[in-house]
């Protein structure tokens, strides 16, 4: 098996809730080591398109998904891989900051780690935990309160958090849907300025509903209206020179 | 504050409500009076012996009528914590797999009948547990831990009748189920999706993230515990009929005992014969009284202290 060249391939991908189409038909490529941004207003499917690239939507009964995604090359849904390893090459930050409450800041990060069995000993989890802390930019703020619960945290640092969890398992694909939502301003120039760093070493997915911030941190974007895909390409020349008239009215703010 | 206040209008419900809430508060307080006047004429007389001895002298003879409850003290005890042994693991596991597990109809199924055995009058657990339960229990558990385990002190007496704390505390087990897994099953169906997501985006299997979310609504699971335990020490009518009814400071779980409830039960039709006794058996409810708002008290302080601290 080959190693593709891209992140993630979507063929063909349609996804229902019951009888209710959301995702139509869409192809995607997702150059390794960029930030890929989607777009579009709200309800026309980001979340739902996202969770399908790591097998999050398994756990909704209701929902049905065709067509295929590859992960390296590997199809995540068919027999090749088990949704477990998927979810482990495939971390997620969500559009609530959810750092488990009742797990402190510390344990927050070494579930995933325990669960999956990545690191061999205590003192290789200690480090590895610093290191996400580092890499999240939230060690110096938290260091001297690993045991203290997240409850103490602000919104920013606690999406910090649940970034230093997903970065902590080094996973492939970095997903992240609308992080910046709930955040005040301050907060959320730190998540921006932490994807651009992150982007050296993981291949990231931002979902945002922002077309600004799509402008300020992406590479690649990609514009969703009512299920489908209505363009792709770079970030530059999207916001530039659209092909579509729906894209360039969504970018001037004329599509609610 | 409502609007309506604001424009110098009556809220009428506020208005109407206040009659009611004070005759509750009332009747609390009354109850509460009672139950303390009632008890001084046995403190005066033997002190805090009532609660720390364990004698039933119920005698024609006033000077000779000596009482203490300490053998229904320990009944209650120790019933209600093996009935939460064996409600805790079935509720847990009950309500996991209703939530989790159960297809959507049986789902409904399983939430109606907990519901209607939560409700069922406690007599008719009473009188299964004496006619089936009890035999059941001496024949399939009592006998073989005694064939096979009778080295442990507590297990070296032969079971004779099967009315026991062990019978009474299973009993109780099984009828607070339904309201701790009524607890547990809402607890653990309001844990927020996103945290599931959390734990399966982490690569946990279904077992772990279970694990990870029962630890999420622990302290929900501790406050309908601690309400079952207060359920269960309350418990009168089917105790009564399989505890065995005698005065008993034994550990072991397979001899006859009391509980309070059940000696206030059975004792109450001899008290108008003897001088002394009503006022001990007042002195036993009291307890029963302090015990069970101690511990109402205690569950509602953990569930709030946790809605707080996991509020977000
Ligand atoms: N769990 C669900 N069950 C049923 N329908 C859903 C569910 N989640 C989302 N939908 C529907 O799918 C569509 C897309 O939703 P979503 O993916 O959340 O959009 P976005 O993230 O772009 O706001 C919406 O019409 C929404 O109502
Ligand atoms: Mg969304």
């Amino acid at each position: 098996m080959s190693e593709s060249e891209y992140a993630i391939e979507v063929e063909n991908l349609n996804i229902y809730y019951g009888n209710n189409h959301v995702i139509k038909s869409i192809n995607l490529k997702i150059p390794q080591k960029t930030v890929f941004a989607i777009m579009g207003p709200s309800g026309c499917g980001k979340s739902t398109m996202l969770r399908s690239f790591n097998r999050l939507l398994d756990l909704n009964k209701n929902v049905r998904v065709n067509g295929s995604v590859h992960l390296f090359g590997r199809d995540i849904y068919t027999g090749d891989m088990d949704s477990v390893e998927v979810r482990r090459e495939v971390g997620m930050v969500f559009q609530y900051p959810n750092p488990f409450p009742h797990l402190s800041i510390y344990n927050n990060i070494a579930l995933g780690l325990k669960m999956n069995k990545l690191v061999k000993s205590d003192k290789e989890l200690d480090e590895r935990i610093e290191w996400a802390l580092k890499k999240a930019g939230l060690w110096e703020e938290v260091k001297h309160r690993l045991n203290d619960y997240p409850s103490g945290l602000s919104g920013g640092q606690r999406q910090r958090l649940v970034i230093a969890r997903v970065i902590a398992m080094k996973p492939k694909v970095i997903m992240m849907d609308e992080p910046t939502a709930n955040i005040d301003p301050v907060g959320s120039k730190k998540i921006e300025d932490l994807i651009f760093e992150l982007k050296k070493d993981y291949t990231i997915v931002l979902v945002t509903h922002n077309p600004a911030q799509a402008a300020r941190v992406s590479d690649y974007v990609a514009f969703i209206y009512l299920g489908e895909l209505v363009e792709a390409g770079e970030t530059g020349k999207i916001f530039t020179a659209p092909e579509s008239k729906l894209t360039e009215k969504y970018l001037t703010g004329k599509l609610v | 504050m409502s609007t309506l206040k604001k424009f110098g209008r009556f809220d009428r419900f506020d208005f109407l409500t206040y009659p009611a809430v004070l005759f509750v508060f009332l009747l609390f307080t009354w109850m509460l009076a009672v139950y303390v006047t009632s008890s001084i004429p046995a403190f005066q007389r033997e002190g805090w012996n009532v609660y720390f001895t364990n004698v039933w002298n119920a005698s024609e003879c006033p000077d000779k009528e000596y009482y203490g409850i300490l053998a229904a003290i320990w009944g209650s005890l120790y019933t209600s914590t093996i009935a939460l042994l064996v409600a805790l693991p079935l509720s847990i596991s009950y309500s996991i797999f209703v939530v989790d597990y159960a297809p959507k109809r049986l789902k409904g199924i399983l939430e109606i009948t907990s519901d209607i055995m939560a409700g069922l009058p406690t007599i008719i657990y009473g009188i299964w547990g004496a006619f089936f339960l009890v035999p059941f229990l001496k024949e399939w558990v009592m006998m073989p831990v005694y064939n096979y385990l009778s080295f442990i002190p507590i297990f070296s007496q032969k079971p004779v009748s099967g009315f026991s704390f062990f019978s009474a505390g299973v009993l109780l087990g099984i009828m607070i189920t339904p309201f701790v897994s009524a607890v547990v099953r809402e607890a653990y169906t309001t844990i927020p999706h996103t945290y599931r997501e959390a734990a399966y985006s982490l690569g946990l299997t279904r077992y772990e993230a279970t694990k990870i979310l029962i630890g999420y609504v622990k302290p929900a699971m501790i406050s309908g515990t601690i309400l079952g335990f207060g359920r269960a020490i309350g418990e009168t009518v089917a105790v009564s009929l399989v505890v065995g009814n005698a005065f008993n400071l034994s550990a072991d779980p397979f001899s006859p005992g009391y509980t309070i409830s059940s000696l206030i039960a059975t004792q109450y039709g001899n008290s108008f014969i003897y001088t002394h006794m009503t006022s001990v058996l007042y002195a036993a409810g009291l307890f029963l009284f302090l015990v069970g708002l101690f511990i109402t008290l205690l569950g509602m302080y953990v569930l709030r202290r946790w809605k707080k601290n996991v509020s977000i």
